[in-house]
């Protein structure tokens, strides 16, 4: 019965946002593309963080990558919008890849340090090599072109780039979700609780948290490939530490141990910032507070702690 | 068990339309303006001088009638110096807010961002303050327009400026982004044309912007053969500079110095005697500069006012207002692609005197002023200008080839 329920009310969130363009203004078409994607990152770096349990700090270089990436074909070659999402993929792969292979040999906070000061590379060479990346100030007044497969959309169009959006990260999310699912997924669970235990049981450690970093930052540079056309600009603050640091606070809000929690976190995320900066500039002074208070009280984060409050009270 | 979900799904669907309609505007209702500038941060105060500006052309169009008969309102958001904020900011006004024109930006960096996105918007908008002349060149479109002064402007001014110096050697601290970078490429170019026998150092220095820190920068210049240096550090930057500037002695040196925007009234206040006497400055507008009956007014309410007078900032925002009201009365309409053509190529009086939307770049052709700082005003507490020279805006604005905009 509570599985029937809670099933409905996915299928009615889904429903939900389908019908966005055309139950509200255009204002939360942008909100909502915004979490979708971010929804992605934060969901991708869970995999790395609560499924493996590897806290990195380097995020956001793999979401750069692939939102510059994709600024630079849709400025210098103009390919359809489907093969540059894949090649912002491919480029976040390799990346990760180079970074993963150096980092994923240290544990706790040696990790984290050393994701921190990859990302922060990026960030330079992004932020210096004004010549391709335009320095500072992104790179910015690109168009959106053809999106491949034939299908003759205007990607242009808010509408139809959410919706664009929201296809994706369906597709995506499913994917990622049967990864986590799969014994692929369930190992690295294992190597979360007790490395040593699937060390001795035969299995490769760090082949294991490798695979697992890359394709969460495959993922990511998916989400950064479609936040380019959204934003128009891909610019250094999308590579910047802080942006690392988003999908942290997302999937600890949302709650790590739950597949949706990172989504669940990313809307809170962006709702509550778009409504506290209405009223004030102080912003990440109330999140800081509503995240303190979800760690010390609410460790599960929203969603872990509705689902508990679901199950316990209304048996 | 059924009902529960549904109920919520009601509440959530009840919730979601209230929300989506809060935005609808009405025909009776105010015109709305939404005002992008930066509002936090190391150059906050120049967000604040816009937004004095715009209240009181806002305050006198009220009290006489308003626009087509409908009352003024502003919607302010903080670009924070940032594309991506901005450029979200500005669907929230045209979206959200429903706003039915724009006006604002102070960045180089955030003008370059957010102009390709506007024609999407169908809302005109007026840059007030960001410079880069890619705006109303390369990047250029039907909704966006410049009523202040842009860098290939400024720079032709400042390089005719530099001419007639006895420095050869020459080098720039900027900003580390588009403004310092591209003042320094026209200046350059510019000045070598004039001037082919001067030499453009390739020591340059780009302190990243919202720097605290420009010792480094300042001993490098002081350290090498430069005997000219362009500064294009502008806002809170520019205050932290000069007053470090000081304290190394950088004056005293037998430097040409030419601040790029260093008569804003922003850094004269701020500074007050710490800005050194004889060195160069320039400012998109100086308020002593032009003898009309609109500036005499303006500048008056704005001292009356707020005790300071008006800064280039402040008067961009302020004459802009006033090109939507001539343009929306022309237009007879505030639809926006009707106001957007009616700026196209329409002349206004503005503080700088009469002022033309140039038909093949939507650039004002408004006059750089550049000068020497003198004494201490007696009543203003800000330096004063001498040598001020008013460069006639067309002369030194680049042709609609030259601009690369094809509209």
């Amino acid at each position: 019965m509570k599985t029937k329920v809670l099933m409905a009310i996915l299928a009615a969130v889904i429903a939900g946002l389908i019908a966005v363009p055309w139950i509200a203004s255009y204002f939360y078409v942008f909100i909502f593309t915004e979490i979708l994607i971010l929804g992605l990152f934060a969901a991708s770096f869970n995999l790395i963080f609560g499924y493996t349990g590897m806290l990195s700090f380097g995020h956001a270089a793999f979401f750069g990558i692939g939102a510059y990436a994709m600024a630079l074909i849709l400025i210098h070659l103009e390919w359809p919008f489907l093969v540059s999402l894949l090649v912002s993929m491919g480029a976040s792969a390799l990346l990760a890849l180079v970074i993963g292979f150096l980092s994923v040999r240290l544990n706790e906070v040696y990790f984290a340090m050393l994701t921190l000061a990859f990302g922060m590379m990026v960030f330079a060479i992004a932020y210096q090599w004004r010549s391709v990346t335009n320095g500072s100030d992104g790179l910015a007044g690109f168009t959106l072109g053809s999106f491949g497969l034939g299908l003759d959309l205007t990607l242009a169009n808010p509408s139809v780039y959410y919706h664009v959006v929201l296809g994706i990260v369906a597709i995506a999310s499913i994917v990622l979700y049967l990864i986590c699912r799969s014994s692929f997924g369930m190992t690295l669970k294992a190597i979360r609780q007790n490395p040593e235990r699937v060390s001795f049981a035969g299995l490769n450690v760090r082949t294991y948290r490798l695979v697992a970093f890359v394709i969460g930052g495959t993922f990511a540079g998916l989400t950064g490939g479609l936040i380019a056309p959204f934003l128009r600009v891909a610019s250094p603050e999308l590579l910047h530490w802080s942006m690392s640091a988003e999908p942290i606070l997302m999937a600890i809000l949302g709650g790590t141990g739950y597949f949706l929690g990172p989504f669940i976190g990313a809307a809170a995320f962006v709702l509550l910032e778009t409504v506290i900066t209405t009223y004030t500039q102080a912003w990440m002074l109330v999140l800081g507070i509503i995240l303190a208070v979800m760690v010390i009280f609410f460790r599960k984060g929203l969603l872990g702690t509705v689902i508990d409050w679901w199950m316990e009270v209304k048996k | 068990m059924k009902n529960v979900s549904i109920k919520n799904f009601l509440v959530a669907m009840t919730a979601a339309a209230t929300l989506g309609t809060a935005g609808t505007s009405y025909a009776e209702d105010p015109i709305r303006i939404g005002g992008m500038y930066i509002l936090s941060g190391s150059a906050a105060t120049y967000g604040e001088f816009a937004q004095r500006g715009i209240d009181l052309a806002v305050g006198e169009i009220n009290s006489s009638g308003g626009i087509l008969g409908r009352q003024v309102e502003m919607i302010y958001e903080d670009t924070q110096g940032k594309a991506s904020v901005a450029i979200q900011a500005a669907r929230k006004l045209a979206y959200s807010e429903g706003v039915d024109a724009l006006v604002g930006l102070d960045s180089s960096g955030v003008a370059q961002g957010l102009v390709p996105t506007i024609p999407a918007l169908q809302k005109p908008l007026i840059i007030t303050h960001a410079a880069t002349p890619d705006v109303t060149g390369n990047l250029c479109n039907a909704f966006t327009y410049r009523i202040s002064v842009n860098v290939a402007q400024n720079m032709k001014a400042a390089a005719l400026v530099a001419s007639e110096t006895d420095a050869t050697n020459w080098t720039t601290i900027g900003p580390d982004y588009a403004f310092g970078h591209q003042s320094w490429e026209f200046f350059g170019n510019y000045l070598k044309d004039i001037k082919p026998d001067v030499n453009l150092m390739s020591e340059t220095n780009f302190p990243r912007f919202g720097a605290e820190d420009f010792t480094p920068f300042i001993d490098r210049v002081m350290d090498s053969d430069a005997e000219g240096v362009l500064i294009s550090v502008w806002g809170g930057d520019l205050v932290n500079f000069i007053r470090q500037a000081n304290n190394r002695g950088f004056f005293e040196k037998d430097l040409e110095v030419m601040f790029t925007v260093g008569a804003a009234t922003e850094v004269l206040t701020a500074l007050g005697d710490e800005m050194p006497e004889g060195v160069h400055l320039s400012t998109r507008y100086w308020y002593e500069a032009y003898d009309n009956d609109m500036n005499a007014r303006f500048v008056k309410a704005y001292l009356d006012a707020y005790g300071n007078p008006p800064s280039y900032n402040a008067q961009g925002a302020y004459a802009a207002i006033y090109a939507y009201k001539q343009a929306m009365e022309a237009a007879g309409t505030t639809d926006g692609p009707a106001v957007a053509k009616a700026l196209s190529g329409m002349t206004m009086e503005s503080q700088n005197g009469t002022v033309t939307f140039r038909k093949g770049d939507n650039q004002a052709m408004v006059s750089p002023n550049w000068g020497v700082s003198g004494p201490m005003h007696p009543e203003h507490g800000i330096r004063t200008l001498t040598n001020l020279q008013i460069f006639d805006g067309e002369e030194v604005a680049r042709t609609i080839e030259e601009t690369g905009c094809k509209l």
